[in-house]
């Protein structure tokens, strides 16, 4: 038996409360070393995976535990059983998801229409709030795993100064935070719309070229997980957003789009927990619109607080989603091949 | 402390000695068994055996003169501080002047000693901080120049290391130049975080009105948590770091790798390239991220550091043997790092990189990584190709280099010379 299960039960309190979630991993080792058998506490978690590995020096036993109706839903689980799923399974989903990308770039003509037409104005303030729709509504094609013409396209749109040389004098310093540098730091707004008009062709290219567009499994799984990271890495600590400070409007968008994602993904896996943590992320995030007036605040609008609560909710969410990608596995991964008994030691 | 816990305690490392209770013991179970891992029923020394051994280790010095500076190849002590000053000095004689007070400052740091007594009027000539009497602590002190130092305001831009430029930005950067560049770096490193604190505050006091702070961050090396005292420690990424550097007690090896020769000005021969890179890593993110894909991103197993498909940190990775990357993924770091070919063996360059830990950003991310060190001979043979084959590896989605900077470090100063005089003879 356990001699930490005092330990082991602060643990999975912590997980739960922390998590929310269902998937704890927890290093255990003491006085169960030599007898190999893993015993978990009575009643609550169920192992969905146990193995035992012992390093050189210390005897440790890792288990990976399930808890099964945990606090706020049941673990993932695909009508297929354990994966590897058939990657056929991922046909529709991503169908349905590059209809529904192609539907938000349609959706973003609007706002680019006002956005040049406030900018050919000179009307600062309406082409920050076209800005805004607009790069909402590009976020919400969630984090784009794109390759080739259409990768330098999403880049065009997209992309920022950070790794270009001379930054914001760069010639590739092109789109939505070309448009956003120069709203937010007081350049006459009728010198941007060019960049706005060269936008809109850009945005129209990507539409055209989405229908041609593949997306391993793989990669799809990985979406589902890697959207809200973005965010959290991009958005929300302002990298992205240095001048507008709409992170908190860019990740709600991530918000959107990852639920898209995760509504396509259904089929396969069961998502109730997945989908609790992302309600509940979309809570938090409308409760900091009617906070503000019913409009979403800036990264520097929020209070402590609201910051806090609102990293609290992603983290949690981010959590429940990182075991979204090990669930939807379609391939087992191959076993590492061994380095020949030839090898000799390098270093002295 | 139960058994287990204190076993693995035991096998830790030698780098922390005085650290704690039982670190000490470290280092003894370590001298005595360098290759293999501790019994478990190592008496811990005694109090006062403890407390004359961190004395011994606080009394340890590393030489501040000779043929080329300390710090570089000296084997890394437990914690840093890598401060990048701007220069005022308002003409070419100040700079020399102020240059000169540095080098002889951290001169007297490193060799330790009873702070000289004042007039009780007057402020104290230390801090103090260390006390009456400053232990060296393997003290060392590495003075930098940035290529901004060779600008047009001291006359010195005919005497500019040859690739001594500003650092470029590379694809994955998003430098913050706040805390990038300067006109001169300061490595302080030592065993104990006070003497870093210490030799910071005594070094700006120095050459204050000269010399001004630009960025600063501070670093700590893990420690040696064995399973052996070969194996390396880890990087906060869990994966070993410092594997395959190149053999700092080889001349030949580090003249080829590492010290600045011939094509390079006079004054600049024995001093080396040092590459800065303060990496932020997105710890968070890589902690939801799949073992199996932690371990191919990196190519080696998290656990024992050896390379995908071996038992040993130390051992070949043999891709010659794996030419399509079935067992060591292509893009794998260690794999792009180092390739191992005759053509790559003069592009390696001599690691000496620190973790950082500073608190966190405005979406509540910890703010960690890594100050990545690397001396070179010629950063557009070394450095440069290494880095460049790094931008497409698939662990750029968990590091955003946020800062750092190219500086060359000169050679070391010899009888009345103090670091970096040759530049102005």
């Amino acid at each position: 038996m356990f001699t930490s299960l005092g330990w082991l039960r602060l643990a999975v309190g912590v997980a739960c409360a922390a998590l929310g979630a269902f998937a704890l991993v927890a290093a255990l080792g003491l006085g169960a070393r030599g007898s190999g058998a893993s015993t978990a506490p009575a009643a609550a978690p169920v192992p969905l995976a146990a193995y035992v590995e012992f390093a050189p020096h210390v005897a440790s036993q890792l288990v990976i535990l399930g808890f099964q109706g945990g606090v706020r839903g049941a673990p993932l689980v695909s009508p297929h059983g354990d994966p590897p799923l058939p990657a056929s399974d991922f046909a529709r989903p991503v169908a349905e998801y590059l209809a529904y990308a192609e539907t938000q770039l349609k959706l973003m003509a609007g706002p680019l229409r006002s956005l040049e037409v406030a900018l050919s104005e000179n009307d600062r303030n309406q082409a920050e709030r076209g800005w805004e729709a607009a790069y909402a509504r590009f976020l919400h094609l969630g984090a784009v795993y794109l390759e080739g013409p259409a990768a330098v396209l999403n880049e065009r749109i997209d992309g920022s100064p950070g790794g270009l040389s001379g930054g914001t004098a760069s010639p590739r310093f092109t789109g939505l935070h070309r448009i956003e540098y120069g709203l937010w730091t007081g350049a006459p707004p009728d010198s941007l719309v060019g960049w706005a008009r060269q936008l809109s062709a850009d945005v129209g290219r990507l539409r055209a070229l989405l229908p041609r567009v593949s997306i391993s499994p793989l990669d799809y799984a990985t979406r589902a997980h890697e959207i809200l990271e973005d965010a959290v890495r991009d958005l929300l600590s302002g990298a992205d957003v240095p001048w507008s400070q709409q992170g908190v409007l860019g990740t709600a968008a991530a918000v959107a789009a990852t639920r898209e994602v995760i509504a396509t993904l259904r089929p396969l896996i069961n998502m109730t927990v997945v989908g609790t943590e992302l309600a509940h992320l979309n809570a938090v995030i409308d409760s900091l619109a009617a906070a503000h007036g019913g409009t979403l605040p800036t990264n520097t609008e929020l209070s402590q607080d609201q910051s806090e609560a609102l990293d609290a909710a992603l983290g949690q969410a981010l959590e429940a989603l990182a075991l979204v990608p090990p669930s939807l596995e379609t391939t087992r991964p191959p076993t590492t091949p061994t380095i020949p008994a030839r090898a000799v030691e390098i270093d002295p | 402390m139960s058994r287990i816990g204190r076993r693995a305690f035991l096998t830790g490392s030698a780098a922390v000695l005085g650290a704690g209770a039982g670190a000490a013991a470290a280092a003894e179970v370590n001298s005595s068994h360098p290759a293999s891992v501790a019994p478990a029923d190592v008496a811990v020394p005694s109090p006062s055996a403890q407390w004359q051994m961190s004395q011994a280790q606080l009394a340890e010095r590393e030489p501040f003169k000779g043929v080329h500076q300390a710090g570089i190849l000296t084997s890394r002590q437990a914690q840093s501080t890598f401060a990048a000053l701007d220069c005022f000095a308002p003409d070419r004689d100040i700079l020399s002047v102020t240059l000169q007070a540095l080098s002889q400052r951290a001169q007297q740091l490193a060799a330790g000693g009873p702070v000289p007594l004042l007039e009780v009027d007057a402020p104290p000539a230390d801090s103090g901080i260390l006390g009456p009497d400053n232990a060296p602590d393997s003290l060392t002190v590495t003075i930098a120049f940035g290529a901004s130092l060779f600008d047009g305001r001291y006359g010195l831009a005919a005497r500019r290391p040859r690739e001594l430029v500003q650092m470029p930005t590379f694809a994955i950067d998003d430098l913050d130049p706040a805390r990038s560049h300067g006109d001169v770096l300061l490595q302080i490193c030592a065993n104990q975080r006070d003497t870093v604190v210490h030799t910071l505050r005594e070094l700006l006091r120095t050459v204050r009105g000269s010399l001004q702070l630009r960025w600063v961050i501070d670093g700590f090396q893990s420690p040696r948590r064995g399973p052996t005292a070969r194996n390396n420690p880890r990087n906060l990424f869990a994966f070993r770091d410092g594997t395959s550097n190149p053999l700092t007690t080889d001349p030949a090896q580090m003249q080829r790798l590492v010290w600045a020769g011939s094509g390079e000005p006079a004054w600049a021969v024995g001093g080396t390239y040092q590459v800065v890179r303060v990496i932020r890593m997105h710890v968070e993110f890589w902690d939801r991220v799949g073992l199996n894909e932690q371990q191919n991103m990196i190519g080696r197993v998290r656990d024992t550091g050896a390379p995908l498909g071996g038992t040993s940190e130390l051992e070949d990775p043999r891709y010659d043997l794996d030419p399509q990357g079935k067992r060591i993924p292509l893009d794998a770091h260690i794999r792009l790092a180092n390739p191992r070919t005759a053509v790559t063996s003069d592009q390696r360059i001599l690691r000496r990189s620190y973790n950082y830990s500073r608190g966190f950003d405005a979406a509540g991310q910890l703010d960690q990584g890594l100050i990545f060190v690397a001396f070179n001979r010629s950063p557009q043979r070394q450095f440069v190709p290494v880095q460049t084959r790094l931008l497409s590896e698939p662990m750029i989605d968990y590091i955003t280099p946020v800062g750092g900077g190219y500086f060359f470090a000169p050679p070391g100063a010899a009888g009345d010379d103090w670091v970096g005089s040759s530049l102005f003879a």
